[in-house]
């Protein structure tokens, strides 16, 4: 063994001998500089290189290269296990309790109804529909004349209609939503795809179905060629839409004094699925009125102008707190209109 | 609209299972409400003669009943009703038996034992009259079952009969109806008078107001006996809920429901002369009607009328005086057409509905007077013996003509959206007893007049889409088109969902308030009439107005929640408000209010209670402004109800008012019974969205960074902190982009009355970097202004 051979293996046996030492990154820092530094034996060994032959220069440089990545290898080695320590040391320090409970910002809902509105309004976004709003404050003469009610109809009395001070029955609240109907084709040329939202009042002795103040959604549909197929297949992906895909629903022939012909919009009992059978929802009838539709009157088309010859149309009309309680099986209307947050806090789901 | 269905049979065949009939008719457009089996609750319950009738010992309104049903031994039993004789029929509930209501058991009553019960028509099931005892004919035999008698084992259909079909609402009618959905011939009642040629009628008509009554019928018959009814005819009456009277009353009830034609009988011997004038009522008159009402005419009102005296309302209710009674033998018996408005107004101004009315104000047939008339005159003259006279005072002007449609069947499948060839439309109108001609490609429909509601093309073409079925109708859509809200409607939405997400629940109030609501609030000082839209009839006077703001809701429902202990209230709406115009409809204007109470965060593990406060409020009404892309709101301290008079601001938007935000003033809260201090915010919609930018653009990034520093200032305590940063941001432009007040101090370490502002401004250059020359620069212009402005000194 050469002189330089022996200073490199001392070099190595010290250097490992140093790390190996070593109790913390402080000590470890300082056996780096003692194996690796200037000053090291490693280093001075390395200077004797240039002392020796070529051949042993050769082999004594690739001898000092190992010896200098072993202990390279053997410092890092170190070190990481005294930063994995620290660290294990800093998480303890920083330990939390995560099932503590968080802190839950204040949690505000949307009210059942305004989110019933937009489910139903967004249903016939999806089919081509546009949204208007009309006067609460309404003329008879939209509310009632326009619509075919005769003079005479009991809707009409102050029993049932509430009017405005001073104006005799001139002016209403209007009892539903259609008097939009009027207002639209009368400045409207079709085609005319629309729903109305909105509060409408009659007088009635509040219960657990009827409040004096609710809210409807109207629909007109006046185009070219409307036919009463198109009727049954809007207002039946409607109904699915909303109540469920897999429900029959059917039509049945009523009376409205504006539409002809008149129908109402059944759809199967979602909860005993039709069977009726001492069903409590659909009082064993196994079908839910949902909603009132038909053929606009030629006389509305009349009454604003359109040619009856020309245009057809439906329109339909539906109550938004029985769909409402219906979704959720709320058993008293009135609920609606307390606004107890016991109450408003059960709507925060995704309708 | 009961109907029996043995009664239905007489005028159709039914060969479907009643539950089939009733999906039939529901899905042609009489919706069957109900379908009642009376005798499946009833059981027990047998005819009885009254033996005798004592006075109960303990009880004044009681009586004891001695009663025997059949061959068994007599029972007391313990009454409360005293409508009936010895030797009357009356049901007996036995021991043991089953009512709708109730099951019968032996029973003392006031220390009597009562062995059953002796039953009224509500007991039964079959009326809602519980006036009395339900009378049975005399013919009943005692033992017999009630059921049998009664006929109680039928099915009854209860219909709703929609306004438009007047022809529905008799028995014959709906036979009309199921014949044509079940393709079964309808049988027409047989009407045959027999008259007799030695009576000669003595009645003269003299009808004064041909619109009201276009046309009048008076038959004559005399010689009857009036009695009670057999039992079968008490028995149909009973089926459609009506209690039996007399034979000749009852008759007039039973044409009444079969025929749907509402007739009177009158006592010829209460009528003067015979002479019978249908007038408009006078002003100032008056009669009582059979109910013993007294009732004030209107001179609108249609009478029947003697010489001087009104007979009966016409169409409504007959009076008490021409009554067919026991005493009476001779009957004037009148088949009318009236105009349906009159009856309807009539009818709704004295509040009195009676089966008569109800007809009559939907339209009855003109042609059935006198049909109606001869069948009820060959009834009463079976039933009572009458002999009825062979001439008939029959006024009818001006005979009514029938509406002559002509059907162009692709008009019919243009509406439908169905394939329905022309015969098959014209089988349908057949059905319904329409006279159908086909010409010329079309069909020509006369109308009889039963179908007052069939006026026109579109009629007829419900008429076949409602007979073919809408099942038969394809389901389509129309073409397609673009639908989407708006972006006025888009922002609405934002800023419920915004709100929502901030913490509050939507609240959906009343649009009423009452006329004191303004002053709970101290707003309607002055003259409280004026910007206010009144109701003439409200449902009571705490909604007599239609509210001018959100506030007296709110704080209804916060007062509600304060009640129910919820720790924290929170609570936005957004709904319209209403003032006069000068127009014929008031103004309507969306609003937003919110109100704040209680704990926005209830003490937990790390934080104490947090209250809800009126910078949550300001913050709140920050965050909507920022979150709808619009510039900030302005806010100045204001003064006034239903404010706290230090503890509010107004909010502007550009300049312009658009509403206002603070602590509500204790004495409102005193008004709505609320104990915790309560933040409101109330903002009118317009001038939000009358403010909305379109799509934003964006602008460049920086590339160099912003400097920043502070200055603090000292000013007197009581100016408005936005005033110096309003300074700095106009002096300040363009460099300083941003202004933010990081703390305001008052105490021993500055003068008395002075406050001490702290501002952190961030600052940036056109180009570049910001060089401390230039920082400087700004720093001087800012403190400079705000010493010549507002006099304040930089801080230390």
């Amino acid at each position: 063994m050469s002189e330089l051979q022996a200073l490199l293996e001392q070099a190595r046996a010290e250097g490992l001998a140093r790390i190996a030492e070593a109790e913390d990154l402080v000590s470890l820092n300082e056996a780096r500089v003692r194996t690796l530094g200037r000053k090291a034996p490693l280093s001075q060994a390395r200077s004797g290189l240039g002392k020796v032959d070529e051949n042993e220069r050769k082999v004594m440089g690739r001898l000092a290269n190992e010896v200098q990545k072993e202990l390279e290898a053997a410092l890092q080695a170190k070190q990481e296990v005294f930063q994995a320590a620290e660290l294990e040391q800093r998480w303890e320090r920083e330990r939390i309790d995560v099932t503590l409970p968080g802190a839950v910002p204040p949690l505000g809902a949307l009210h059942p109804l305004t989110k019933t509105i937009w489910e139903i309004v967004d249903i016939f976004i999806g089919l081509g529909y546009s949204v208007a709003e009309g006067p609460e404050v309404e003329l008879s003469l939209y509310n009632f004349d326009a619509l075919n009610t005769p003079p005479a109809h009991p809707a009409r009395s102050a029993q049932d209609t509430f009017y405005v001070d001073g104006a005799g029955e001139e002016v209403c609240l209007r009892t539903q939503t259609s008097p939009m109907q009027m207002r639209i084709m009368e400045t409207e040329a079709p085609p005319i795809y629309v729903v109305v939202p909105g509060r409408v009042y009659r007088r009635e002795a509040e219960d657990a179905t009827h409040t004096s103040q609710f809210a409807q959604i109207e629909g007109l549909a006046v185009d070219e060629g409307i036919t009463m197929g198109d009727l049954k297949g809007s207002l039946s992906a409607f109904a699915r839409a909303i109540f469920g895909g897999d429900l029959d629903v059917r039509l049945r022939p009523h009376y409205f004094p504006f539409t002809e012909p008149s129908a109402e919009l059944d759809v199967q009992c979602f909860v005993c699925r039709g069977s009726g059978s001492g069903c409590r929802m659909c009082k064993g009838e196994g079908w839910i009125e949902v909603l009132g539709c038909g053929m606009v009157d030629p006389a509305l088309f009349e009454w604003a102008g359109h040619d009856p010859e020309r245009y057809s149309g439906f329109a339909f009309g539906m109550g938004v707190e029985r769909i409402a309680a219906l979704a959720h099986g709320v058993s008293d209307i009135r609920y609606f209109y307390d606004n107890d947050l016991r109450f408003l806090s059960q709507f925060r789901g995704i309708a | 609209m009961r109907v029996p269905m043995r009664w239905l049979a007489e005028f159709v065949d039914v060969d479907v299972p009643v539950d089939k009939l009733a999906e039939l008719l529901d899905l042609s457009g009489t919706k069957v409400e109900a379908v009642h089996r009376p005798s499946a609750a009833i059981g027990g319950v047998v005819v009885a003669e009254v033996l005798g009738i004592t006075q109960h010992p303990n009880a004044d309104s009681l009586t004891l009943v001695d009663v025997r049903a059949g061959s068994g031994d007599a029972e007391l039993v313990v009454c409360g009703a005293r409508n009936f004789r010895v030797g009357d029929r009356v049901p007996l509930a036995q021991v043991g038996a089953r009512l709708p209501e109730m099951e019968i058991t032996e029973r003392k009553i006031r220390g009597e034992t009562s062995r059953g019960m002796l039953c009224s028509a509500a007991e039964l099931g079959v009326s809602a009259d519980h006036s009395g005892i339900l009378v049975l004919p005399n013919d009943a035999a005692p033992g017999d079952d009630v059921v049998d008698l009664l006929g109680l084992d039928d099915t009854i259909l209860e219909l709703e009969i929609t306004p438009n079909r007047p022809d529905c609402m008799s028995i014959v009618g709906v036979a009309r109806e199921v014949s044509a959905i079940l393709g079964n011939d309808l049988r027409h009642p047989l009407v045959q008078v027999e008259t007799d040629a030695g009576v000669a009628s003595p009645v003269r008509v003299d009808v004064q107001d041909a619109t009201g009554c276009p046309r009048y019928l008076a038959r004559y018959i005399e010689g009857v006996k009036v009695a009670r009814s057999p039992a079968w005819l008490t028995t149909r009456l009973l089926s459609v809920g009506v209690r039996a009277v007399s034979n000749v009353v009852d008759v007039t009830n039973l044409v009444l429901f079969e025929l749907g034609q509402p007739l009177h009988a009158f006592d010829a011997a209460n009528v003067p002369d015979q002479h019978i004038i249908v007038r408009r009522a006078r002003r100032g008159e008056g009669m009582t009607t059979l109910d013993g009402h007294e009732r004030t005419l209107h001179p609108d009102d249609l009478l029947i009328a003697e010489k001087k005296e009104p007979l009966a309302i016409a169409g409504v209710m007959g009076g008490g005086d021409s009554e067919v009674s026991d005493e009476t033998t001779a009957v004037i018996l009148e088949s009318a057409h009236f105009q349906p408005e009159s009856i309807s107004f009539t009818s709704r101004r004295h509040g009195l509905r009676t089966e008569a009315s109800a007809r009559f104000e939907r339209g009855t047939d003109p042609d059935l007077v006198s049909v109606a008339a001869d069948r009820a005159a060959s009834l009463i003259a079976d039933l009572a013996g009458g002999r009825v006279a062979p001439d008939i005072v029959d006024q009818y002007p001006s005979p009514i003509e029938r509406a002559s449609i002509t059907l162009r069947p692709r008009r019919a499948e243009q509406v439908l959206g169905a394939p329905l060839g022309i015969d098959q439309q014209a089988s349908y109108l057949r059905a319904l007893e329409l006279e159908v001609v086909e010409s010329d490609g079309a069909l020509q429909v006369q109308v009889p007049l039963f179908r007052p509601d069939l006026k026109r093309e579109i009629d007829l073409v419900e008429e076949v889409g409602r007979l073919a079925g809408f099942d038969r109708l394809p389901n389509t859509l129309p073409p397609g088109r673009t639908g989407r809200l708006d972006r006025e409607q888009r922002a609405e939405r934002a800023i419920r969902v915004l709100l929502a997400d901030l913490g509050l629940h939507e609240a959906w109030t009343s649009s009423f308030m009452a006329e004191v609501d303004l002053s709970r609030l101290g707003v309607g000082r002055g003259d409280p009439a004026a910007g206010v839209v009144r109701l003439a009839n409200p449902m009571s006077e705490e909604e007599r107005c239609l509210r001018t703001t959100l506030l007296p809701g709110l704080l209804r429902s916060v007062a509600l929640n304060e009640r129910q202990r919820a720790p924290g209230v929170a609570l936005f709406e957004m709904a319209r408000v209403y003032e006069p115009s000068g127009e014929r409809l008031p103004r309507e204007a969306v609003v937003l209010a919110g109100v704040l109470s209680g704990s926005r965060r209830v003490a937990s593990w790390d934080s104490p209670e947090e209250p809800w406060d009126l910078f949550d409020a300001k913050g709140i009404v920050e965050a909507l402004f920022a979150s709808l892309g619009l510039p900030a709101p302005g806010f100045s301290q204001a003064q006034g109800l239903p404010f706290h008079p230090t503890r509010a601001a107004a909010i502007s938007i550009e300049g312009r008012s658009a509403g206002a935000v603070g602590e509500l003033h204790p004495q409102t809260l005193v008004a709505w019974e609320i104990e915790r201090p309560v933040i409101a915010f109330e903002l009118a919609l317009a001038p939000l969205l009358a403010t909305l930018g379109g799509k934003p653009k964006v602008q460049e990034l920086w590339r160099f960074p912003s400097n920043l520093f502070d200055i603090a200032i000292v000013v007197d305590a009581v100016m408005a902190s936005s005033e110096p940063s309003r300074i700095i941001r106009e002096v300040g432009a363009p460099e300083v982009v941003d202004v933010r007040l990081f703390d305001v101090y008052e105490g021993d370490q500055i003068p008395a009355g002075k406050k001490s502002l702290a501002y952190a401004l961030e600052l940036r250059a056109q180009e570049g970097t910001v060089t401390d020359a230039m920082a400087a620069e700004v720093r001087d212009r800012i403190v400079g202004a705000l010493a010549a402005r507002l006099g304040a000194e930089l801080r230390g």
